[in-house]
């Protein structure tokens, strides 16, 4: 038996086995599956797969709605398809932008007036890969044995699931346990012209026109990658914000980040909300906003108008009403054990409410889930120190708690930060600007000194925080952090040659480096 | 001579006459549907190299002429049928079709043998033809 296999190659005593496969048979003859799983997404897959290793029969519905522009896309949730994978691949594109003009600086005698991208020809290499991905992930459910569908379960009782095929029959089954991992779409204003006129980062990717002259709703990190690789590749972004830059984020690195951006070129439209759009005669879009601040109504006309004001959780395709599930706003509620208020229904990644939105968190979250429900583990999800980065051309990552919290948390008096301006070797020749080259470390003022948070823009910011997150985690304190010698020469070693705090008020501007 | 080539042309350009360069079309196809399938690869009575390919995949893209002029060079006794793994994953699962290109060789409504990934000219060419002399013994 396929089932007896599996739970033998996971080690487990030949007592255990025996307790669990009658537990099992019991099942088997209780429900159709062992667990399934509403979403193809990181979080989806990573608890299916994970669950199957140790035996489980799982089933994963997947289904992507179109938008309104009519963009739909493979398994393997917004991640693969609409989110960090092209973004990172666009990112990269708008850097190596830079590159070719750096590199005439170093000798290379590239001819680098005037050089333009070609939209297309992008969007179908990153569209190739993503369908790659999408293939992968197919035959890794295959593979691993995972039942996969491609329709929208949705829930008839508390353990009973239906969906329709693509025949249009209705299918009926039941499980022992459901993980909801449906995840979230973006949100359009209700305003006029926001369906008809708009596109979101789910249709960007895949964009047929060359974007032009966009305005890019929304100051979140969703719309400030957008308008920066936007203006990487040539194109002419404007960036309209409601109130602040990176809600939820340290002050004054999203305010320096804001302040690189302009000072790349990127025009902000600060305490402005927009009023409607309308397609001109000439086939443009004209755009009608309001400044908040000086109570002004104005307009403006561009190519394309790119929503980026938030993202909403998808509860509204489940019925959640016949499982008994509470939501908040259009968020599940879970527990520290992901656990739903119905005991056998859990949920991960982006439809939770009041969690990071993030892969990664999701991906573990949904693998601790799985150990837990058939391997017996205690281990839960740790939400707290996870790192992130905002993918800009100077990144901006960080780890543990911004500035503000830490005050908050601890009070101004008990924290120390260390701070510095930084100057990275490589900008020098190609006379690169390193003015919003920063970093901080928000610490205990007492003792070793526990570091709390870590900050840092510059290049390659993720590839500088990870380690440190890692460090962050085993209790780094000060006093190590200074006593690690730095690899030279780096960016990331500025971490560990951070020797100004804001309390002495000394300029934490360099000379040079190696001194 | 040159009035019959007159004839020719006037016929192709009323669009009265289809003009064909590959002369037996109905060697190398590219599958529709399931039902297709079952019918001109797995009820086949010459033996058929099926091409599973993808539109993103670049190695399939220099794959899939090569198989082509080599399935044309057989003159009928090998046929050729590309199928879209997108357009058809099911039946790109169902022969434990991981990266691609695959060649999978089709007998009697069984495989045969099957080649993965994209390979020289001559390599393919000397495959197929073992291929078509085994399926003629």
């Amino acid at each position: 038996m396929m089932l007896l296999k599996s739970l033998r190659s996971s080690g487990t005593s030949r007592s255990v086995l025996l307790l669990r496969c009658a537990g099992s048979l019991r099942n088997a003859i209780k429900f159709d599956y062992d667990l399934v799983v509403l979403g193809g997404g990181s979080g989806g897959l990573a608890c299916a797969k994970e669950a199957v290793a140790y035996g489980a029969r799982v089933l994963c519905l997947d289904y992507v709605k179109p938008t309104p522009a009519g963009t739909k896309w493979g398994v393997g949730g917004t991640c693969v398809n609409v989110g960090c994978i092209p973004k990172k691949l666009m990112h990269q594109a708008s850097l190596l932008g830079e590159a070719v003009h750096e590199a005439v600086a170093y000798g290379w005698n590239v001819d680098d007036r005037d050089i333009k991208p070609d939209w297309k020809k992008l969007v179908k290499v990153v569209q190739n890969h993503i369908k790659s991905v999408n293939w992968v992930t197919r035959v890794d459910l295959r593979d691993k044995k995972v039942e996969y569908v491609n329709s929208i379960g949705s829930f008839v009782d508390p353990h009973t699931i239906q969906y329709k095929t693509k025949q249009g029959e209705l299918k009926q089954l039941t499980a022992q346990y459901v993980v909801i991992a449906v995840g979230g779409r973006p949100r359009y204003p209700p305003i006029k012209g926001a369906f008809e006129l708009g596109i979101t980062s789910d249709d960007i990717f895949s964009y047929e026109k060359e974007p032009g002259r966009t305005l890019v709703v929304g100051a979140g990190y969703v719309g400030l990658e957008c308008a920066c690789f936007l203006k990487g590749l040539g194109y002419d972004p404007t960036v309209m914000v409601r109130s602040i830059v990176l809600r939820g984020f340290d002050r004054q690195m999203s305010e320096f980040l804001a302040a690189m951006m302009t000072e790349r070129g990127i025009r902000f439209l600060n305490t402005t909300i927009p009023m409607g759009v309308d397609r001109t005669p000439e086939g443009k879009l004209l755009v009608q906003y309001r400044n908040t601040t000086t109570q002004t109504d104005e307009s403006d006309v561009f190519d394309t108008v790119l929503w980026a004001i938030g993202r909403k959780g998808l509860i509204g395709d489940l019925n959640l009403g016949a499982a008994g599930v509470q939501t908040y706003n259009d968020k599940v509620i879970v527990d520290h054990t992901e656990a739903t208020n119905v005991p056998h229904i859990f949920a991960v990644g982006d439809i939770i409410y009041g969690r990071p939105e993030l892969t990664p968190v999701a991906i573990l979250a949904g693998r601790l889930l799985a150990r837990r429900l058939f391997a017996g583990s205690t281990q839960l999800m740790d939400y707290t120190d996870v790192a992130t980065t905002v993918f800009t051309p100077l990144e901006y990552s960080c780890v543990g708690m911004s500035e503000e919290m830490a005050i908050e948390r601890l009070g101004a008096d008990n924290i120390e930060v260390f701070h510095g301006y930084y100057k990275p070797t490589e900008f020098f020749i190609p006379q690169k600007s390193f003015r919003h080259c920063y970093l901080k470390v928000v610490a205990e003022l007492s003792g070793d000194q526990k570091i709390l948070g870590l900050h840092y823009i510059g290049p390659v910011a993720g590839e500088v925080i990870q380690g440190f997150a890692a460090a962050l985690k085993s209790g780094l304190t000060v006093k190590t952090l200074l006593n690690t010698v730095g690899i030279h020469p780096t960016t990331a070693e500025e971490f560990t040659r951070l020797s100004v705090t804001k309390r002495s008020g000394v300029d934490p501007t360099p000379a040079s480096c190696c001194s | 001579m040159a009035n019959l080539l007159e004839n020719v042309a006037r016929q192709v350009r009323n669009n009265q006459r289809a003009f064909s360069v590959t002369p037996k079309r109905r060697e190398i196809f590219k599958v529709q549907s399931p039902e297709e399938f079952d019918k001109k690869v797995k009820n086949s009575q010459e033996p058929v190299i099926v091409d599973f390919f993808a539109t993103w995949c670049n190695p399939c893209k220099l794959l899939t002429p090569r198989i082509e002029s080599i399935v044309g060079e057989q003159a009928g006794s090998i046929k050729l049928a590309k199928v879209d793994i997108d357009e058809h994953s099911e039946l790109a699962l169902d022969y434990d079709v991981g990266a691609v290109p695959v060649l999978v060789i089709m007998q009697n409504g069984k495989e045969v043998q099957r080649m993965v990934g994209l390979q020289d000219e001559d390599k393919i060419r000397a495959w197929v033809a073992t291929a078509v002399k085994n399926a003629k013994q």
